[in-house]
């Protein structure tokens, strides 16, 4: 039953290497979908394009059918999947601080690699900044350690922290995703731009 | 008339909130599924790996492991009669109760389950180890073989190999530790069991002192 271990089924360099061809298929798929384009991924805050939302959102909706119906098919385990560790208020400041990142920059980490490899002159002045952060972070820890470690709450789901059925849990977020898609289609029609 | 049609969108929509309303109904219990499949249970008994001897469970207690937890799996009005030190009570009717669950499915203790006999702990046993359930044993013989080998052991024969001896030498003292003279008086007397010293925790490949040290 899933998930399988890694390790026992190939060795660590194959494990590697495959990691390289996924991550070249990524990164390809992701400049062909126009993620490469900074005026695309800050149309998502302006309204004008809903091209991100519409991608991540679809993931996730993908993602949580599939395994929970894997796991009523018996396929996954869903006791042994990793949910990451949440603190609650270094999440909080993170994603102020990656959402305006977000807007003023035009990239996400992943997408200004994209970028950066078909020679993009702001996606590289972005992977400056973002090694600048890193290192002022590390630098500094000592300073934010308390915030960073503040209020562990272990590894909750939220469906689990609100006390809820796992499947009413993902029937809400794909009605909000709707709402949401339609919402933002609206919203290209009325911030329209000509190019960008 | 103009023949009704979907638009992708439309499509998409309709399908994702289909999906979403039927995991939506799915009872929660069926998308938890037993963690171990029959052949596999059958592979561990087949092993008997949950098997713990007395002797080792008698010598954990005697040098105050925390590690271990007794689980009686007897009724409560057994358990009040006797069990054994440290052991908490988990009646095999409420094995499943959501009550004693954190008790049996954790990953620091080591939780030796027992009865009277061998069957009805390793039948609690096997049904939490079919949920899953680590670090989960089972007292050999149960409350009986304890009694037999710990609290009131028999001196072996004078023609027995040497780590007879050992062992009787170590139920004998761990008898002493454990309140063995209550149950079956022994040649100790009947001193209370607290007032009985500890005896030195024995090692398993300590030397043999022979029967008459």
């Amino acid at each position: 039953m899933a998930p399988f271990v890694v390790y026992d089924i190939i060795s660590e360099n194959t494990n590697l290497l495959m990691a390289f061809f996924i991550g070249i298929g990524f990164g390809f798929i992701l400049e062909q979908a126009g993620f490469s384009s900074s005026r695309k991924l800050a149309g998502v805050f302006y309204g004008y394009d809903a091209v991100v939302l519409k991608v991540f959102f679809t993931a996730a909706i993908v993602g949580m059918l599939g395994l929970l119906f894997f796991s009523l098919f018996g396929w996954v385990d869903m006791s042994v999947i990793y949910v990451n560790e949440t603190y609650l208020y270094s999440a909080i400041v993170g994603g102020v601080i990656m959402g305006a990142g977000f807007i003023m920059g035009g990239y996400c980490p992943g997408t200004s690699f994209c970028a950066a490899t078909i020679g993009k002159i702001d996606a590289i002045v972005f992977i400056g900044g973002m090694f600048l952060g890193v290192f002022i972070f590390g630098e500094g820890y000592p300073l934010w350690k308390n915030l960073y470690m503040a209020e562990f709450m272990g590894f909750p789901k939220i469906s689990e922290f609100f006390g809820i059925n796992e499947g009413i849990f993902v029937l809400l977020v794909i009605v909000a995703a709707v709402l949401m898609f339609w919402g933002a289609e609206w919203a290209e029609k009325k911030f329209p731009r000509e190019e960008y | 008339m103009k023949k009704f049609q979907f638009t992708p969108r439309q499509m998409l929509s309709v399908v994702i909130l289909s999906l979403g309303i039927i995991i939506a109904a799915v009872p929660k219990d069926t998308t938890t599924p037993y963690k171990l499949s029959a052949d596999q249970i059958l592979e561990e008994m087949k092993s008997g790996t949950q098997y713990l001897y007395p002797d080792l469970i008698a010598q954990m207690l005697v040098e105050g492991d925390p590690t271990l937890q007794l689980i009686d799996v007897r009724p409560p009005a057994e358990y009040e009669k006797y069990h054994l030190p440290g052991a908490i009570n988990i009646p095999f009717d409420e094995l499943l109760s959501s009550d004693y669950q954190y008790l049996l499915n954790q990953d620091v203790m080591m939780n030796v389950l027992y009865a009277n006999g061998t069957t009805r702990a390793n039948e609690a046993w096997m049904l939490i180890r079919q949920l899953g359930y680590d670090n989960n044993y089972v007292l050999t013989g149960g409350l009986n073989y304890w009694v037999e080998t710990i609290l009131n052991p028999q001196a072996p024969a004078t023609s027995s190999p040497d780590d007879e001896f050992a062992r009787y030498d170590f139920r004998k003292a761990a008898s002493g530790a454990l309140g063995g003279g209550a149950v079956a008086p022994v040649e100790q007397g009947s001193t209370a069991p607290a007032a009985i010293p500890r005896p030195r925790p024995q090692q398993k490949k300590q030397a043999v002192q022979g029967g008459c040290s």
